[in-house]
């Protein structure tokens, strides 16, 4: 079950970035490229060579394994619907979030390891954007330990979510401010733009300026899973107001975020810098309006 | 007779000190250290192993209804804190003060060295003292020992203010102590942190609670009466930063955690961990956004102490709220998770303080905005930095992953069973925001100092450090490492010394953070075992592959220079930009205006500093110095207006006592 779920993930992962793609060039009426073109991307850069910049150090070199490292151990936390991951523990919701900073901090000192003021910049962004994503993040696996009683994913979303249907609002808000967690964890638009990384807006791109072949292959497969993680997870919260299946779960990840990405990038423009943290400082408030929600209407039915 | 003898005992040691000759001071001062840690472990490891608590020392005819000594479980671990920190920073310091020595005098070495031995010891004694008088003389000497300690390069002006304030704050601190040991005395006959349970039982608990909590939290670095640490920290030489920030200032979460724990009554209790918590939440907030903010490595690492102070207090908080509620989860996990913080934050900021000496003493600046590239030129230095680095924004697989941990789950499992959900939330948001907040604020640190390229030409010929400092720095190393891989060995320690917060059964401990404790190290494990492979993968996959090396890519600009990247002000600047109200900035010059096409020279400098700072610098303050502007007037210096002024004295105590006013 556990190899199952891990499958899945995976399957997942490698989907999302397709379908993201396909929705964007079905929206604006282009052929587009094909559903597994970052497949063959990531295969080309496996093949290449490797350039570094002379004022990196190892540490620059070690960075690409320790990202995809942490993506690795933290994805291997996520259930599929009812399923049990390979990971499973008390508070695994904690080492979840800690895993995936392990990544960011790694990845922002290789930025600055380059000693360039544009590295220097998005690594700041990122600091600064995951610095205020983190309570939101909290916050919501708060309020599913709320719901649950419990305080790990397997227990949470194996038996634990009530099926009242009082809560179905709730589960689908914490859906919904877990896609908005997709939005800024896998650095697409509104927030960032995947697409150039010339531009001085830029936060995830531009701190993989420097990186090649092997290494940049390394980032953008650790990119896939926490996007995978992230979807995953809003999949489950949502597929769990009808009775949560795996087989319900792991389709709707997919075509949940590749959709959602899809149009939103299709039709919106990416937001002003300045702009960007009151994005996320509302991603905050809706994560401790869901809380409260969730507390409020735990409260009702305690005293009905 | 204790004083007597303490007296005596380190009348001794100062003799020592000062005769040995110059070269050896600090090996005979380590000698001595070393010897009271050597028979501290070996004692606190014993009691830890559950073997019997033994008097250490018990005088039945002093103030406050006689007074003893012992080493109980809580005792133990602070012991085992103190004696680590205490033989590290001495190492330490043989090769940090060595360069200084020649502009020193002999006896001022002298006097450094004996003060170090004096506070190790005063340490030990506040630790193991049951409370009462011993404890308030154990309390003064470690605060006088401090002081002289900071004030070795006295001869900056800077350095003679903070200690002084210091000296000061420390005191106020100290009155709160002695009322509220003056009370318990009269309330109860005996001053020991035993009758205070007592005593909370039969009177109303908060009044002498808050002034024991405000006397303690001064020594911690509670908000708002943090700011002494920020100056103290930068003015003092780094090993007694690290003294200091690592060991002295978890005497005072000691003392919150005595009190704490002799509330019975839980109405009381559940008053107490709301305040602590919300302490917890305040002090963590502001020390982590002002260390963010701050552009100098000490500065910075001092606010980040104060940080961990907030971190612990919400442990101890939501323990309270726990052992209120009663739900020995939340308890446990909230102690534990304190009790190993202040462990595991006693390891990493000592090394990153000697870090933070290796730097000043190298390059001869603290700027973040001078430094850079460090790491080339002081490898070892910088992979030590970076083990406290990742220790310190409490990733895995080192031992601040372990702590945060646990607090958080003692956080999560209040809102998964029920009891003081909004308390937990409101802890949980806090703590995930402090954790993002270290983040930031280290990478910061980390990637201006060590990453990049050199900024100045004195940075760009720095050399590594001595092998005894880098020593000293494995020390705690060793440590964190210990605790990041088999968290569940070192957990069971601060689980047994719990036992004095929340009784549990023996292995409830086990039964219940045991599971968790074992996937995190496996976990850990497996994360380790999974970058290894990536890595190795990696170096197969490039073997046979050509690999060039170039300059930085500079997205079409040929011209760049090190000046042009990101300094520690640029890299906090999107922070302080949300983070305004909480930070006072002085600014000397004009920034580039939006409207410059072409901009001339400009010269701009700007800094952060904190609100409640200024608090003392308000017209109280103002007033106060001219109220004792002309009180000194009195003092001049010649024996007969002395005379008279005794003479004064004696007649205005006649014609009170006449009037019958005294």
């Amino acid at each position: 079950m556990a190899l199952l779920n891990t499958f899945l993930l995976l399957l997942a992962a490698l989907c999302i970035p397709g379908l993201i793609n396909r929705t964007r060039a079905l929206l604006a009426g282009r052929k587009g490229i094909r559903f597994a073109q970052h497949l063959y991307d990531v295969r080309l850069l496996l093949h290449k060579e490797a350039v570094y910049s002379t004022t990196t150090t190892a540490l620059f070199r070690a960075v690409p394994s320790v990202y995809l490292g942490a993506a690795i151990v933290a994805a291997l936390l996520i259930p599929t619907g009812e399923l049990t991951p390979l990971l499973s523990f008390d508070g695994d919701l904690v080492a979840f979030a800690y895993l995936l900073a392990l990544g960011r901090t790694a990845l922002i000192l290789a930025a600055m390891d380059t000693g360039s003021s544009f590295e220097g910049m998005g690594a700041s962004r990122e600091a600064l954007y995951g610095m205020l994503v983190e309570p939101a993040l909290l916050l919501t696996f708060g309020t599913l330990a709320l719901l649950a009683g419990y305080t790990s994913f397997a227990d949470i979303f194996n038996d634990g979510l009530p099926d009242d249907v009082q809560f179905i609002i709730v589960l689908l808000f914490a859906a919904y401010v877990l896609l908005k967690i997709v939005f800024t964890e896998s650095g697409r638009i509104p927030v960032d733009d995947p697409r150039t990384h010339l531009e001085l807006t830029m936060i995830h791109e531009v701190m993989c300026l420097d990186y090649c072949g092997v290494d940049l292959a390394y980032i953008k497969m650790a990119g896939w899973l926490k996007t995978a993680s992230f979807a995953m997870l809003a999949a489950n919260a949502a597929a769990a107001t009808f009775g949560l299946r795996w087989w319900v779960a792991a389709p709707l990840s997919v075509v949940l975020t590749g959709v959602a990405v899809g149009v939103v990038e299709s039709t919106q423009a990416r937001n002003k810098l300045a702009r960007n943290t009151t994005f996320i400082l509302t991603i905050v408030a809706l994560a401790a309006l869901l809380f409260f929600t969730a507390y409020l209407l735990q409260l009702n039915i305690a005293i009905q | 007779m204790l004083f007597l003898y303490t007296l005596l005992f380190l009348l001794l040691i100062a003799v020592a000190i000062f005769a040995a000759p110059l070269r050896c001071k600090a090996w005979t001062a380590l000698g001595v250290i070393a010897a009271g840690a050597l028979w501290g472990i070996v004692r606190a490891a014993l009691v830890l192993g559950g073997g019997s608590q033994p008097l250490l020392w018990s005088l039945p005819e002093t103030l406050f209804g006689g007074d003893t000594g012992s080493m109980d479980l809580l005792s133990a671990l602070f012991v085992i804190i103190i004696s680590v920190g205490g033989v590290a920073a001495t190492l330490y310091s043989r090769g940090y003060l060595e360069h200084t020595l020649p502009q020193k005098s002999t006896s001022h070495v002298s006097l450094h060295y004996a003060s170090l031995v004096v506070m190790f010891y005063a340490m030990l004694g506040v630790v193991c003292s049951d409370g009462g008088f011993s404890f308030l003389f154990f309390w003064e000497l470690m605060t006088v020992a401090s002081f002289l300690l900071i004030l070795y390069d006295a001869q900056r002006r800077e350095v003679a203010r903070a200690a002084l304030a210091y000296l000061i704050m420390m005191h106020v601190g100290f009155i709160l102590l002695v009322v509220g040991f003056v009370r318990l005395d009269a309330a109860c006959g005996t001053g020991s942190f035993a009758a205070l349970a007592d005593y909370f039982r039969e009177h109303p608990a908060m009044p002498l609670y808050t002034v024991f909590l405000l006397g303690f939290g001064m020594k911690a670095g509670m908000f708002p009466m943090h700011v002494w640490l920020p100056e103290a920290h930068p003015a003092a030489p780094s090993h007694v930063s690290a003294l200091m920030s690592g060991v002295m200032i978890k005497t005072g979460i000691y003392g919150i955690l005595r009190i704490t724990a002799a509330l019975g009554d839980l109405p009381a209790l559940h008053t107490a961990g709301v305040v602590l918590l919300v302490a917890g939440i305040v002090t963590g907030v502001w020390g982590v956004i002002l260390a963010a903010t701050q552009n100098d490595v000490k500065r910075l690492l001092a606010y980040s102490s104060i940080e961990n102070i907030g971190v612990i207090l919400i442990g101890v908080g939501i323990a309270a709220l726990g052992k209120a509620s009663g739900n020995p989860m939340v308890a446990l996990c909230g102690i534990c998770g304190a009790l190993m913080h202040t462990l595991n934050h006693s390891l990493f900021k000592t090394l990153l303080f000697f870090g933070a000496g290796n730097i000043l003493s190298q390059t001869h600046t603290t700027s973040l905005d001078n430094l850079g590239g460090l790491a080339r030129h002081m490898p070892l230095t910088a992979i030590l930095f970076l083990a406290g680095t990742v220790a310190i924004c409490a990733l895995p697989p080192l031992n601040g992953f372990v702590s945060e941990l646990l607090i958080y789950l003692g956080l999560l499992d209040g809102i998964a069973s029920g009891s003081n959900i909004l308390a937990s939330a409101a802890g949980l948001a806090a703590l995930a925001l402090i954790g993002g907040a270290v983040v930031l604020a280290f990478t910061k640190l980390y990637g201006t100092v060590f990453l990049g390229a050199p900024r100045t030409h004195e940075v760009a010929e720095a050399s590594e450090v001595d092998n005894t400092r880098i020593t000293a720095m494995a020390l705690p190393l060793a440590g964190i490492l210990f605790i990041g891989l088999f968290p569940g060995m070192a957990v069971g320690v601060a689980a047994r010394a719990a036992d004095f917060f929340v009784r549990t059964p023996a292995d409830a401990s086990e039964w219940l953070m045991g599971p968790t404790l074992t996937a995190a190290g496996r976990t850990v494990w497996l994360l380790i075992a999974v970058v290894g492979v990536l890595l190795w993968l990696r170096r197969r996959l490039l073997r046979t592959r050509r690999i060039t090396t170039g300059p930085t890519w500079g997205c079409g600009f040929t011209t760049t220079n090190v000046r042009m990247q990101y300094t520690g002000e640029s890299f906090s600047e999107g922070l302080q930009s949300v983070a305004r109200p909480l930070t006072q900035n002085s600014g000397k010059g004009a920034p580039v205006g939006k409207g410059e096409i072409f901009p001339d020279a400009h010269s701009f400098d700007i800094g952060h500093r904190d609100r409640i700072g200024r608090l003392f610098a308000a017209w109280w303050v103002e007033l106060l110095r001219l109220i004792n502007q002309r009180v000194m007037q009195l003092r001049t210096g010649k024996i007969n207006h002395y005379i008279l002024f005794a003479l004064a004295f004696l007649a205005l105590v006649f014609l009170l006592s006449i009037l019958n006013v005294i």
